[in-house]
């Protein structure tokens, strides 16, 4: 489980749904949600930003457009490989990330440590949790 | 049949009354006397325990002793009860059914006593909420639950007092038609030589004491399987 | 209004302590209290019940007062107007089904008890004696017996806990069912999660006699608030390496499922342990089933 800390910047509701900003370190992530706004959902309001490993797409030298809203630059600081998964650690301003990609893919992509990559995560995949 | 004469016929009728009348009052007395011992937190209920237990360990001719002692026209005791009762407790057959409850009273206390504290306890806090006093409670509750346990204290007191000898001989005194019960009774027919006749009364005491027996366990059986249904 | 207010000492195997409560309930609320064993619970329900006593204590309902030891005033379990449904059912051997739950009436109140019989659903077995019955009936006899004296408040002291998973399931709707249809003001002592989830309006948390939290059940047991909508009450069955990643095998309700996990997360935990498994309403597919 990731966990990043930052701060509630915007809220957009369009019925009962939300997309919210999560200001981090100055960069931004967003999370969309259903139902009912929490009580912790406020405006300035300080929260956990959670994501799982799994859910963490890594690109090397990216150029294009695409869909996918949160997307951020690291820098790998260990990748720890399996037979079929890979595990690997980034480094995003203070934070720290980790992936789980496949092996073939980490292969491809011939990742190594002080790599620069860009980090995806969709919308969908990021809750928000109290501090 | 020349040796079933009266005094045959009178001393096993004796035999038997004072059985089931020690039996009766025991079960009356018994009953909430396990009561009390199973549910009493009191500071002196090891004391009455004791006391009740005593029976079982001392010798019956120690108790039928006190007895005499205790309860002669002499003594405070005893004169309060000539006197006033117009009871006479030595050498009479009220003496003997005195003695015999006290002598048997562990035998129908103590299964009583056990068959109280095996109910759970929740079943006497489940009556209590539901609107039933302590009375209601022990009749409706309580006492249709330990039917076995009294019938088991039926059943023990009954024979032991069937079986006294020392109490009965002492307190007695043996007399004929008032105070001789078979078991005294083979004894001295022994001690006469008269064999045959110690032989009959043995017998019919056995066969007498194994129908009762034998029907008292066919009742509980009845009993434990209507409770099932 | 219901307020409970007591202290009494008391004494488990390991330790002595305090048990001090201060709880208020609204009428027709559905209220668990939760807590490792040993630690009150039971007593604290037998104390409202009556059927133990304090050191101190304040009872109200309502307008009447059960309880108050600096006036002297302490109402035997009888004259309290309550429903007990003990864990061990306490079900009279003597008497048959309909014998028992006419047991609690005062006067027979034929309507009532005929209500109370299809209600929970056991007008079949009324003739019926206790040791003939499985563990599910004697339960619904017990509580059919509880409401049959029209109380005023409901106990029950870790009712289902002797029950197959179905059972349990089973006669909790059934008294939710209860609950709502007789209008009832109930106290529950559980600590099976999803019961408490599924049947309590407020959980009290008791720990080592003393009250530690109090609130909604997600309020008490799900440490932070989450925003994912999808939250599950279970139990871990077996946690395992696979490849880089671990799988954690967990139990909720009759279903088994399997989560990944990376070894951060699985460091505390460990098998046995009642977990809350959370994920999005954007993930989960729909299927439908038969």
């Amino acid at each position: 489980m990731n966990k990043i800390k930052g701060f509630i910047s915007k809220i957009e509701t369009s019925g009962n749904i939300s997309i919210v900003e999560i200001d981090v370190d100055h960069e931004k992530l967003f999370s969309i949600i259903i139902g009912d706004r929490e009580d912790f959902l406020k405006l300035g309001k300080e929260v956990f930003v959670i994501f799982k490993e799994t859910e963490v797409s890594i690109a090397k030298n990216f150029s294009g457009e695409i869909s996918l809203k949160n997307q951020f630059k690291c820098k790998i600081s260990d990748i720890n490989m399996g037979k079929l998964l890979t595990q690997v650690t980034l480094t995003w301003n203070n934070n720290t990330i980790k992936s789980i990609i496949t092996t073939s893919s980490a292969k491809r992509l011939d990742l190594k440590i002080e790599d620069q990559v860009t980090a995806f995560v969709k919308t969908n995949e990021i809750s928000i949790m109290e501090i | 049949m020349f040796f079933v004469d009266t005094e045959f016929i009178q001393t096993l009728t004796i035999t038997f009354k004072l059985a089931t009348l020690t039996t009766l009052i025991l079960v009356i007395i018994g009953v909430p006397i396990g009561y009390f011992l199973a549910y009493s937190k009191h500071k002196l209920k090891p004391i009455l325990e004791t006391l009740i237990a005593m029976p079982i360990v001392l010798p019956s001719t120690v108790i039928g002793f006190y007895f005499l002692i205790v309860f002669s026209p002499d003594t405070i005791i005893g004169g309060f009860f000539e006197k006033v009762l117009d009871l006479k407790l030595i050498f009479t057959f009220e003496g003997l059914v005195v003695a015999s409850v006290i002598y048997s009273l562990p035998f129908m206390v103590h299964p009583v006593q056990s068959g109280f504290l095996s109910v759970p306890k929740s079943l006497i806090e489940a009556s209590l909420t539901l609107g039933k006093s302590r009375i209601e409670t022990f009749f409706r509750v309580l006492i249709p639950n330990i039917k076995p346990s009294i019938l088991t204290g039926i059943v023990l007191s009954f024979a032991h007092t069937i079986g006294e000898f020392g109490v009965v001989l002492m307190v007695g005194g043996s007399i004929p038609g008032e105070t001789k019960v078979a078991s005294i009774a083979i004894y001295e027919e022994v001690e006469a030589l008269n064999y045959d006749k110690a032989h009959l009364y043995s017998i019919i005491l056995f066969i007498i004491s194994f129908l009762i027996l034998l029907s008292l366990f066919y009742i509980n059986k009845k009993i434990v399987r209507a409770d099932k249904l | 209004m219901i307020e409970i207010k007591v202290k009494k000492e008391l004494s488990s195997v390991k330790e002595t302590f305090k048990l001090d409560v201060d709880i208020t309930i609204k009428n027709r609320e559905f209220i668990t209290i939760f807590g490792k064993s040993g630690v009150g619970k039971t007593s604290l329900l037998k104390i409202i019940a009556g059927l133990i006593q304090v050191d101190y204590g304040f009872i109200k309902i309502n307008d009447q007062i059960w309880l108050d030891t600096e006036k002297n005033i302490n109402l035997p379990p009888q004259k309290r107007k309550i429903g007990f449904v003990f864990q061990d059912f306490a079900l009279f051997p003597n008497m048959t089904v309909e014998q028992n739950i006419a047991f609690a009436m005062a006067k027979k109140d034929k309507n009532f008890l005929k209500k109370v019989l299809e209600v929970t659903e056991i007008e079949n077995i009324k003739h019926k004696k206790p040791d003939t019955l499985s563990g599910g009936q004697k339960q619904k006899v017990a509580l059919a017996r509880a409401i049959a004296r029209k109380p005023t408040l409901l106990l029950l002291d870790e009712p289902f806990s002797s029950l197959d998973l179905e059972t349990r399931q089973k006669l909790q709707e059934e008294l939710k069912k209860i609950h709502d249809e007789f209008n009832l003001t109930t106290i529950l002592v559980s600590h099976d999660f999803s019961e408490i989830f599924r049947l309590s309006d407020r959980v009290f948390l008791l720990e080592k006699g003393k009250i530690k939290k109090h609130g909604k059940p997600e309020d008490i047991f799900i440490q932070e608030k989450l925003s994912g909508k999808v939250k599950l009450t279970g139990q871990i069955l077996n946690i395992e390496k696979e490849d880089i990643m671990y799988i954690i095998t967990v139990l909720i309700g009759n279903n088994v499922i399997k989560i990944v996990a990376v070894e951060e997360e699985i460091k505390e935990l460990n098998i046995g342990d009642n977990v809350i498994i959370a994920t999005k309403g954007f993930n989960p597919f729909v299927l439908r089933t038969m």
